[in-house]
């Protein structure tokens, strides 16, 4: 099909016209769905603290910058996305719970992982995760793999999360959370223990 | 001879459209079977193997190409007169695009479990070749009436091959079929399966024998045809 070649003005428009139209139309979407996403962002966040210290009744987000760089410091290579103070029902402080980002097969997988004021691990719970569905995903909906790390005693070290069995044939999925678990405890040692408020 | 005239027209206009039903099912049969853009073009596989490792996001990658399919062949058939030759493939894929968007923000504001399972498949509906090749080689030189046919064929098509891929894998590479955690279909107890058929190779394995079903399938007809 030969066809005369267009006037570039002709070009233009027709490329900015549906440029401005898209826009127009994704700007539109985005403000319908604008509220209900960060609504569901941070339910998916209380959920998952919740699920990581079921004994905190209420968490408090740590602003403290240099806290937060010292916990990142202290984390190594796994990203540290947010530090949140657990309190009870009575208004006591029971405990942390981290957010962290630890590699996995599938890219960053957002873990949470819930510590008591002794610093042994209350819980380990997902956010969310890239890994293969169906082979690396089952690490991260493992709840038996999950809850092995809350037997490991207060002050635990690297040496002691080594020895949770991991799930075979998805060993880099299930090393994500035994890092996670580890920056946890090293964030508890250097940071959190030492009064870190 | 004059009060012929409007009945004359509406006969042909009616013959008109029975031709225009049996071509849109014919458009839209090709999609599912002899012009499969999966088994037969080979385009957009890229996503197919990686999504294929369970049914449930499949059948929901399946609904968005879908949607995101027939809503660009509409929009540019539509507008085919408006776009200019040199400038086509920007313009379809801002449309594109745009539909693609609109599709992960619902997913992320509305079905966040089925966004937690597609993640980063759905942003890369962009460069699905299916969706730009189907703009391509025909939403531009259609109507819109066919382009939908095709559209849904081409969609459908697609859903089906996803679908029956996953379904092996998942079956055949974890041992069970899992939907909305309600575990449909088990194979006794004592399977050990076969963990590369969730990694790639696998993936390539089983749809190699798909393709030569679908060509054994297609010759058997043909035959029986001739």
């Amino acid at each position: 099909m030969t066809t005369a070649p267009s006037k570039p003005i002709t070009l233009i428009m027709a490329v900015v016209v549906t440029c401005v139209v898209a826009a127009t139309g994704l700007a539109a979407t985005y403000a319908v769905t604008e509220d209900r996403i960060a609504e569901q962002d941070r339910l998916a966040q209380e959920n998952s603290l919740k699920a990581a210290m079921p004994d905190a009744s209420s968490f408090e987000e740590v602003t403290d910058e240099t806290l937060l760089a010292d916990a990142e410091a202290a984390a190594g290579e796994v990203q540290v996305n947010g530090v949140f103070t657990a309190f009870d029902d009575a208004g006591e402080e029971i405990g942390w719970g981290l957010r962290l980002g630890s590699r996995g097969y599938g890219g960053y997988a957002q873990l949470v992982i819930g510590l008591d004021t002794s610093g042994s691990v209350t819980g380990v719970s997902v956010l969310s995760h890239g890994e293969t569905p169906g082979l690396g995903s089952k690490v991260m909906e493992n709840d038996e793999f999950l809850a092995a790390f809350t037997e490991l005693p207060a002050g635990f070290t690297v040496k002691d999360v080594k020895t949770v069995d991991g799930i075979s044939g998805a060993t880099k999925s299930s090393r994500a959370v035994k890092h996670a678990v580890e920056a946890a405890g090293a964030v508890y040692a250097d940071v959190l223990s030492k009064g870190g408020e | 001879m004059q009060w012929r005239l409007p009945v004359r027209s509406t006969l042909t206009c009616c013959r008109r459209e029975a031709s225009d039903v049996r071509e849109w099912m014919k458009v839209f049969n090709a999609g599912l079977s002899i012009e499969n853009p999966l088994t037969i073009l080979m385009i957009g596989l890229c996503a197919t193997l990686a999504v294929s490792t369970q049914v449930q996001g499949s059948l929901f990658m399946g609904v968005a190409v879908i949607f995101v399919l027939v809503m660009s062949n509409v929009l540019i058939s539509a507008f085919r007169r408006f776009i200019p030759h040199e400038v086509r493939i920007p313009v379809f894929i801002v449309i594109i695009a745009s539909f693609v968007t609109i599709v992960d923000l619902f997913l992320k504001a509305f079905f966040p479990p089925i966004y937690a399972i597609l993640g980063i498949w759905i942003p890369l509906i962009v460069v699905n070749c299916i969706i730009l090749g189907r703009a391509e080689a025909f939403a531009y030189n259609n109507t819109v009436w066919l382009s939908i046919a095709d559209g849904l064929g081409m969609g459908i098509g697609y859903s089906l091959v996803i679908l029956v891929l996953a379904f092996l894998r998942e079956f055949l590479g974890t041992g069970e079929v899992v939907f909305f955690e309600h575990t449909v279909l088990a194979m006794p107890a004592g399977y050990q399966p076969p963990g590369i058929l969730m990694l790639f190779p696998g993936a390539f394995i089983l749809f190699g024998f798909m393709i030569a079903g679908t060509k054994w399938i297609n010759q058997r007809l043909e035959r029986k045809k001739g």
